[in-house]
């Protein structure tokens, strides 16, 4: 019965990993980069729907909605104003590129922290429930409805978003360039066009995690370093830049989590994500799902 | 702004000595939490209680005739951060005394910075029990301690007779310094019970992992050692999972949140039922300055104060009295000022042990309560009372849940 | 591509500051100002020992704060435990953050770019976590007590702090002016290139992992019998965050550009405070914008402004130096 309940709640948490992680992984199928920035847009998301229910009285749905869309413009504006000299050719080969990656968008996430700590004060905002019952019976298990409605819509999302990818043509200009490059510009794709939708699209779906995790992890300016490390470490596991391979990669993790905090050490549960991404990295950087080696 | 800063700066780095004219105000530091992960809501309750203080002596003429300053440095409940705050308080803005902190940590790097530079300090909230171990001359203790909450919640967790209890306790001094308190006194007064002490991290979100095993396991009691927003964190997990409060498990609380004003907004239907210590209830009895205390706040806040708020007036007050009575600011002479403290605070007679140990320099007879939460958003006055001012300790009265 | 790094000129700069630090104390009395650039060297070590790997050797490491956490912990333990001094602590403070640098060096070997970023973060998140989880060895969050150094008066600490830091920006100097600095910037700037040409990659990058953990070690014990409370705070990514903050600002891969960086950002900090605003915000503001236009910061600024400086070394000599 533990057993049962143990992979269900990891599961619960494993699809907001996947959710929170997709973003990331689509960024890193275009631009090779990883977007160290990647958290403060679920800070973006939690605070959007918290404080747009809570200060400015709107209903839970269009608040959720609008927190998506303000994540997707913040992903639209990094991409004009920062993401442009990755494939302009103004920073120089290799190294420089990564370096360049790194710096503004680890600095990108110190501003948008401190700049939400100017405005919006430390103080944690809890995010309102989607669901007002605060628990429920479920095959003789009490669970949290939010918890449980939240996890639907995340598995909804990665569905849609997944299947986006597969069937339409912006999907499969997703797919070209993050296969190839080069191959993909004489085919008369527009790198940047493709790369301000994948920065939009990556915004949006990690807002919303934020946004459906706000009652559980409140909205609070630093509340970005959580998701952020998760993610890092699902799309490790999962095999940088596959999306089939971060949302198994998530929903693992969330499970791993569980069994390791009970049976192995409650205390050091948040070191076991990282000694995977620490093993995957050293040991088999294409992932435990990737399907080639790419460059390291 | 910009050129007044600029000489301030430079007045600064000069080390320029502020002129001690009698129309100066007295600075007093203090060090408090003002954002996460400290407690920012035990913050606000101790800077409105130093304030309404405060207000109350400038009412009365100030104190020597002088004005009070108090200057608040955030210290977000990290020890480091704690310790650099004093340092600034002391040797940048010249105060004469520290008040105010209520984290047991904190406090215990502050002790060591206004030990070295020989600054009174009068901790207000800080329960840890090492804080009076050290033995520091210049530290006074009008806050509640570790060893009083064990005493009175092992009487209780005794008459109740539960088998099995576990403990949550947070990974501060105040958290496994309880739970290491009541383990002792447990062994003592109820040796059949039963106890186990959890260290959680009180920055952590979801505690999920830590509550799943209780599942198996059915303790008799849940006893969390935490302060908000762990505190309410925890007990929402507890009750959505089903373990506690329920009618096989209580859920007793030692930290004393249940009358912090944010309590039921994030607590909602988790807290029916909680069995909770207390340092004050509108039941208790109050001295003329506690009531003067309790009518201000009433008037400003519309709400029963909490207990914080008269831990941290009595702080100033303690000051205040101590600094009238040595006629002078001088750290050597408040200190001796307040070893002879006789000061009628706003919960009681205030003295300070002399000898050292677990009691020195503490209010040792801090009065409290044991009371339960009923009904969902249940404010103190209605709240059921199991032991306190004229009420022997009885737990048949306690109010079991349905399921 | 111009470089400022390792020009003459830069160097003499770099110990010039140094020399105005040392003036300082002279005119300044205030016990908090001391304090304050006191930190400020604290950081500038961080910042050097950062660039060195980071700057210099293109080893984009996230993990400087947590060699510091390193080298604080070494001495807070042997104190706490053994009561054992700072005499020891400090020297075992730096030889332990060393030893752990040179393992985490060899084993990422082949790592670069985001993915050396992610494994050193990784790194130093677990250090941090084992630390502050760890309550019965190491106290967890509470930090460790320590004892201070030379009475806790701040001129001499200053001055031991300014003492430390010369030397170390004596031995990169050193260091930098031999061949390994050219074989350093080469793995840098081209690292299949340096390996044709027989630079020995697993020996300089391991080299440059361990002295600069040992700068980070060093520091940070230093720090903690300043500050007289060793705790898991030193390592945070956000300590790590202003490290890199300070390099980038002053100047990557140059020797004055981290100790203007740490220097100025630190006092400055103290600064805005005063009118209320978050220092951070200020600062990675600037981060962004030097990234994104100005790739070396104030020292490139301060090239263009004063070509008479010298501060740009040819980069034909570097190549006939390599050759």
């Amino acid at each position: 019965m533990l057993i049962v309940e143990i992979v269900f709640t990891g599961l619960l948490m494993g699809s907001f990993y996947a959710l929170m992680a997709l973003g990331l992984t689509l960024v890193f199928g275009i631009l090779k980069i990883v977007n160290f920035a990647h958290g403060e847009f679920f800070m973006i998301g939690a605070y959007a729907y918290t404080l747009l229910v809570v200060w400015a009285g709107l209903p839970q749905v269009p608040a959720m909605l609008s927190a998506v869309a303000l994540g997707a413009l913040a992903g639209v504006l990094m991409e004009r104003l920062l993401m442009r000299p990755l494939y302009t050719g103004v920073i120089g080969p290799g190294a420089l590129r990564d370096e360049y990656a790194i710096i503004v968008t680890f600095g990108l996430s110190l501003f948008l922290i401190n700049l939400s700590h100017q405005v919006l004060g430390p103080y944690p905002v809890k995010g309102p429930d989607l669901v007002a019952v605060s628990r429920m019976e479920l095959f003789g298990m009490f669970v949290s409805p939010h918890r449980l409605l939240a996890s639907g819509l995340a598995v909804l999302t990665l569905a849609l978003i997944v299947w986006l990818i597969r069937t339409t043509v912006w999907g499969k200009r997703v797919q070209a360039v993050a296969q190839n490059r080069f191959g993909a510009a004489i085919a008369g794709i527009d790198h940047a066009r493709v790369s301000a939708l994948v920065l939009a699209l990556s915004g949006g779906i990690v807002a919303l995690s934020g946004a459906l995790l706000s009652p559980l992890f409140h909205a609070y300016p630093d509340v970005g370093a959580f998701p952020a490390v998760k993610s890092f470490v699902v799309v490790v596991l999962g095999g940088m830049g596959s999306i089939p391979g971060s949302i198994l990669g998530g929903l693992l993790l969330g499970v791993l989590e569980n069994f390791g905090a009970i049976y192995i050490s409650y205390e050091y549960r948040d070191t076991f994500g990282f000694i995977i991404l620490m093993l995957v990295l050293l040991l088999r950087p294409q992932g435990l799902f990737g399907e080639r080696a790419r460059e390291v | 702004m910009t050129r007044r800063l600029l000489l301030t700066l430079i007045a600064l780095a000069l080390g320029w000595p502020p002129a001690a004219g009698a129309q100066e105000p007295i600075k007093i530091g203090a060090p408090i939490s003002m954002s996460p992960p400290g407690s920012v809501a035990q913050g606000k309750e101790v800077r409105d209680g130093l304030t309404l203080a405060q207000e109350i002596l400038h009412k009365r003429g100030g104190v020597l005739g002088r004005k009070i300053e108090i200057l608040y440095e955030d210290t977000q409940g990290i020890p480091e951060k704690g310790r650099a705050a004093v340092e600034k308080l002391i040797t940048r803005d010249k105060v004469v005394a520290i008040t105010g902190e209520h984290a047991s940590s904190v406090t215990l790097a502050d002790i060591e910075v206004a030990h070295r530079y020989n600054i009174p300090l009068v901790n207000t909230n800080a329960w840890s029990d090492a804080v009076r171990l050290k033995g520091y001359p210049q530290v006074f203790n009008r806050s509640n301690y570790n060893s009083r909450v064990a005493e009175a919640m092992g009487e209780v967790i005794a008459k109740m007779k539960v088998k099995h209890v576990v403990a949550f306790a947070e990974n501060t001094d105040y958290g496994t310094g309880q739970a290491e308190a009541m383990k002792k006194v447990l062994a003592r007064v109820a040796p059949d019970v039963k106890f186990t002490a959890r260290v959680l991290d009180r920055a952590a979100r979801d505690f999920t992992p830590a509550v799943l095993p209780l599942k198996a396991e059915r303790p008799d009691m849940i006893v969390t050692i935490m302060i908000p927003p762990a505190s309410y964190l925890l007990m929402n997990q507890l009750y959505e999972n089903g373990i506690a409060p329920s009618k096989d498990t209580w859920l007793y609380d030692g930290a004393g949140v249940a009358d912090y004003p944010d309590f039921w907004d994030n607590v909602k239907d988790a807290g029916v039922g909680l069995l909770s210590f207390g340092l004050y209830h509108p039941k208790m009895n109050l001295t003329p300055l506690g009531k003067e205390v309790r009518n201000l706040y009433i008037d400003q806040h519309k709400r029963e104060p909490n207990r914080l708020i008269f831990q941290a007036a009595d702080s100033l007050f303690l000051l205040a009295d101590a600094i009238t009575r040595a006629k002078s600011t001088e750290a050597d002479a408040v200190i001796k000022a307040l070893r002879e403290t006789r000061f009628e605070g706003t919960q009681g007679l205030i003295t300070f042990e002399k000898e050292k140990g677990l009691y020195f320099q503490q209010w040792k007879d801090i009065p409290y309560i044991t009371y339960q939460l009923t009904a969902r958003g249940q404010q103190l006055p209605e709240t059921l009372l199991i032991q306190g001012p004229g009420v022997e300790l009885s737990v048949d009265k306690l109010m079991r849940p349905a399921r | 591509m111009r470089r400022i790094a390792l020009s003459p000129a830069d160097h003499r700069l770099a110990f010039a500051v140094l020399g105005v630090v040392a003036l300082i104390p002279l005119g300044v009395r205030s016990e908090y100002w001391l304090g304050v650039l006191i930190t400020g060297l604290y950081f500038a070590m961080l910042a050097q020992s950062w660039n060195l790997l980071a700057g210099i050797a293109g080893l984009f490491s996230m993990a400087p704060a947590a060699f510091a956490m390193v080298g604080a912990y070494t001495t807070g333990l042997l104190h706490h435990h053994l009561q054992i001094g700072p005499g020891v602590g400090v020297p075992a403070g730096a030889v332990v953050a060393a030893a752990v640098g040179f393992g985490l060096g060899r084993i990422t070997l082949r790592l670069r770019g985001a993915y050396l970023a992610l494994t050193t973060l990784a790194f130093s998140e677990i250090l941090r976590l084992v630390i502050a989880n760890s309550i019965e060895w190491t106290r967890g969050d509470l930090g460790l007590s320590v004892p201070g150094i030379l009475g806790g008066a701040k001129v001499p600490i200053l001055y031991l702090f300014l003492g430390v830091l010369a030397a170390y920006q004596a031995l990169l100097l050193l260091l930098l002016r031999s061949r390994v600095g050219l074989f350093l910037l080469a793995i840098r700037d081209d690292e299949v290139g340096a390996v044709a040409r027989g630079v020995d990659l697993v020996r300089y990058k391991t080299l440059a992992f361990t002295l600069s953990a040992a700068g980070c070690g060093v520091a940070g014990a230093l720090f903690v019998h300043f500050l007289q409370l060793a705790s898991p705070e030193l390592g945070l990514i956000l300590q790590t965050g202003l490290v890199i903050s300070m390099v980038v600002i002053g100047g990557m891969g140059t020797a004055t550009g981290p100790l203007v960086g740490a220097l100025l950002v630190e006092v400055a900090a103290e600064a805005l405070r005063e009118v209320g605003v978050r220092h951070l915000l200020v600062f990675s503001a600037l981060v962004i914008l030097v990234g994104r236009f100005f790739r070396e910061g104030l020292m490139g600024l301060l090239a263009r402004l004063a070509p008479g400086a010298r501060l740009v070394a040819r980069p034909a000599s570097d190549a006939e130096r390599l050759a």
